[in-house]
């Protein structure tokens, strides 16, 4: 088994077998890395530069860990800003450093469809950490994955999207990949922060809060993108918290045991409460676990090494 | 001058008594003096004209040179020579070089540098000093320098109160103003706003960020009683308006750009930046409703927008590449291509005609006595465009290395 594509540049072009073949790759990596020895020698030999040309922690943490758990070699490459105020262009930096023979490229970048660019120039596979307001493949994976953990096959599951769908890859990724995994969807938000033709998607639109968590299993919970925002696009977090947060009283009162996930950082006391981001509802530290074996899958198939144990 | 013979071409020009006959043409020097069927005439020079068309000289409307100021993208010497490989005799620049052509003696540095030249250069002069869309430029001088319209181009004004004074300050020579419909407010997306926008995560510009520029700039033109052209309009909704204001005889015209007619949002599925232009191309019903104007009169012209860029410019991450596409080589096989039942003197009046007539250009006819200033083309030819047999310095055309069916050419 194998992927019918090259690179991972976003959900949108996998098929429902390509995610379906990582979710259970991940399941074996996960098992893995609850071993005393978390290291296999699945990617010795290959070469794995992390391309961050926006700040990022947790994402680049979670790919590094992926990568040295496969015993891959790797090579960090941070640029605060873009590549434009380096001076440099994206192609250069690119093929620059795959001339020290890299073969895989972790990328993410403030500008939507860079790493598609990338792929058209350059012959390493390009795994997509996040592009823009497009997408970030990785985390609706690991975001699929966790869901699957807590409530089995998701068709025909309910899962609601609730914040800045707009600015937010998280989201355009878990549509695509819930969609295409038979689930139910719902964005949720305030219409300034909902694109207008969403629902081309095949998702629903929903401004309201407490009847979309009625309505849902799993309550993914978006971070609010300050640094995204270039124009007013809501009053105050005051008021965004009273009315498009997800607080203890507010589940209390919906008297449903919903799955609340978030993709981090959260905004604690802004789009999530405290006393819910720490519940037993709440697998938000599932995700983050997750994601380093969800990565090594998808790093481990893109390679294409087939006969390496793992 | 030597003389030319032109046998078997079928006429294209609804002023001519010939429009739609196939005649032999002799020209001599520069001036038809004959045409009729089967002429039994030597020339030095003579031209088969089977399965072809000859029209009045074509005008490539809101072209960009780059000269002063952007060389590596154009010149004005390497555009009139693509403007000639694509069978303009005439081109209008737009005054968005550095500096600006916003005053008499840099509209005459540009004249001048085209002197001589087969293809004639006219030139329209900006609106605003420095296309900073603040304050008139000297609009007067310019057009008694020889500026046949203002506009302030790729830099449309936003300015409500500019613009009505614009509108007013041309009055004095029955001048018009031209202008892209694009509300820069409305405007900070990369691509049409639609379900494509939103598949690809990109930011949109939704219809009404042209729509509201259109509406508030006949409103001036209805207010001012002046001469609008609104170029590059790209929604069915825009052309709904036009239509409308010209039936309550606002003094409106307006033109289309090849690639509107030919592509669409569909073009940018893989962030293609040589479909990255401003407008941005649209969905395909506006598509389909542009074809649709182009034959029921509410489009007046085809405007080329060859807008050049070098390579720098458009590879790099699409969000950071500049817009606009070359298109003086490629015009009339995109024309062609998106438009097929067009007719061949439909085509004759939107290159030619009605941009002389707006515009209070010299236009020849296919007539004995005129002046010998035309365009052949046919529908059949294929040929390749490619770096090495384009004039044009620019490359940012998603046509290179195509076959290209149709090709125009000079007299």
């Amino acid at each position: 088994m194998s992927l019918s594509v090259k690179h991972l540049l976003g959900i949108k072009d996998l098929l429902p077998s390509d995610i379906e073949l990582i979710l259970k790759t991940a399941e074996k990596f996960k098992e893995v890395l609850q071993r005393p020895i978390k290291k296999v020698p699945t990617l010795r030999d290959t070469s794995i530069v992390n391309l961050f040309f926006e700040n990022s922690t947790r994402t680049r943490i979670s790919f590094e860990l992926a990568e040295k758990r496969l015993s891959a070699d790797t090579i960090n490459f941070a640029a605060s800003g873009s590549s434009v105020s380096k001076g440099e262009t994206l192609i250069d930096t690119a093929k620059n450093i795959l001339s020290m023979k890299v073969d895989m490229v972790v990328m993410r970048h403030s500008a939507t469809g860079a790493p598609h660019f990338l792929a058209n120039h350059i012959n390493a596979s390009i795994v997509n950490a996040g592009d823009g307001i497009n997408e970030h493949p990785t985390q609706a994976l690991l975001d699929a994955f966790s869901m699957t953990e807590k409530l089995g096959d998701l068709k025909g599951k309910k899962v609601a999207i609730i914040g800045d769908i707009m600015h937010s890859r998280v989201a355009l990724s878990n549509i695509y990949c819930l969609t295409k995994l038979g689930a139910e969807v719902i964005v949720c938000g305030p219409p300034t922060l909902i694109p207008k033709h969403i629902e081309t998607l095949g998702v629903k639109v929903s401004y309201d809060v407490r009847k979309t968590l009625e309505w849902c299993d799993v309550a993914n919970v978006l971070r609010i993108q300050l640094e995204r925002q270039n124009k007013p696009l809501f009053s105050s977090l005051r008021e965004y918290s009273m009315y498009y947060g997800v607080s203890k009283s507010l589940l209390d009162a919906v008297k449903k045991d919903i799955v609340i996930m978030h993709p981090g950082p959260i905004n604690r006391g802004v789009e999530l409460s405290s006393d819910v981001a720490d519940s037993k509802q709440s697998i938000i530290l599932d995700q983050v676990e997750n994601g380093v074996a969800v990565r090594m899958a998808v790093l481990y198939l893109l390679a294409g090494k087939k006969d390496n144990l793992i | 001058m030597s003389s030319v013979l032109i046998k078997n071409i079928q006429v294209a020009d609804a002023t001519s008594a010939h429009n739609g006959k196939t005649v032999d043409i002799l020209i001599e020097k520069g001036q038809v003096t004959q045409i009729g069927k089967s002429l039994k005439v030597t020339a030095k020079q003579t031209i088969e004209g089977k399965g072809r068309f000859i029209a009045p000289g074509w005008i490539s409307l809101m072209t960009d040179f780059a000269e002063p100021g952007y060389e590596h993208k154009e010149t004005i010497e390497s555009g009139l020579n693509a403007a000639a490989q694509g069978g303009f005799t005439q081109v209008i620049v737009v005054p968005n070089t550095n500096p600006a052509l916003a005053t008499k003696s840099s509209v005459s540095f540009v004249q001048q540098s085209a002197k001589g030249h087969r293809v004639q250069l006219k030139v329209m002069g900006a609106v605003s000093q420095q296309l900073e869309g603040k304050n008139l430029a000297e609009m007067l001088e310019m057009y008694h320098g020889g500026a046949i319209a203002f506009t302030d181009g790729w830099k449309p004004l936003q300015h409500a109160g500019l613009m009505q004074k614009a509108l007013e300050y041309v009055k004095a020579f029955n001048g018009t103003v031209v202008q892209i419909p694009v509300m820069a407010e409305l405007s900070d997306g990369l691509m049409n706003e639609g379900p494509n926008s939103v598949q690809l995560g990109m930011p949109g510009i939704p219809v009404i960020a042209e729509t509201l520029l259109v509406n508030r700039d006949i409103e001036l033109a209805r207010y001012t009683g002046s001469k609008l052209h609104l170029s590059g309009v790209s929604t069915a909704e825009s052309l709904n308006l036009i239509k409308k204001a010209k039936k309550d005889g606002v003094a409106v015209t307006c033109s289309v750009t090849p690639y509107h007619l030919l592509f669409t949002d569909d073009s940018l599925s893989t962030y293609n930046s040589l479909y990255k232009v401003n407008p941005p191309l649209r969905s395909e019903k506006d598509r389909k409703a542009l074809i649709k104007a182009l034959e029921d009169g509410t489009i007046d012209a085809i405007a080329t927008h060859h807008k050049p860029q070098d390579w720098d410019s458009k590879v790099k991450e699409f969000e950071y590449t500049q817009s606009g596409m070359a298109t003086l080589e490629s015009c009339w096989p995109m024309l062609r291509k998106a438009a097929p039942h067009v007719t061949a003197a439909r085509w004759a009046a939107l290159l030619s005609q009605n941009i002389a007539t707006i515009f209070g250009l010299e236009t020849t006819s296919v007539a004995e006595g005129s002046i010998a200033d035309f365009t052949l083309f046919d529908y059949d030819t294929e040929w390749m465009l490619t770096p090495e047999n384009k004039a044009s310095l620019a490359f940012n055309t998603p046509l290179l290395n195509e076959t290209l069916t149709g090709k125009a050419q000079i007299l």
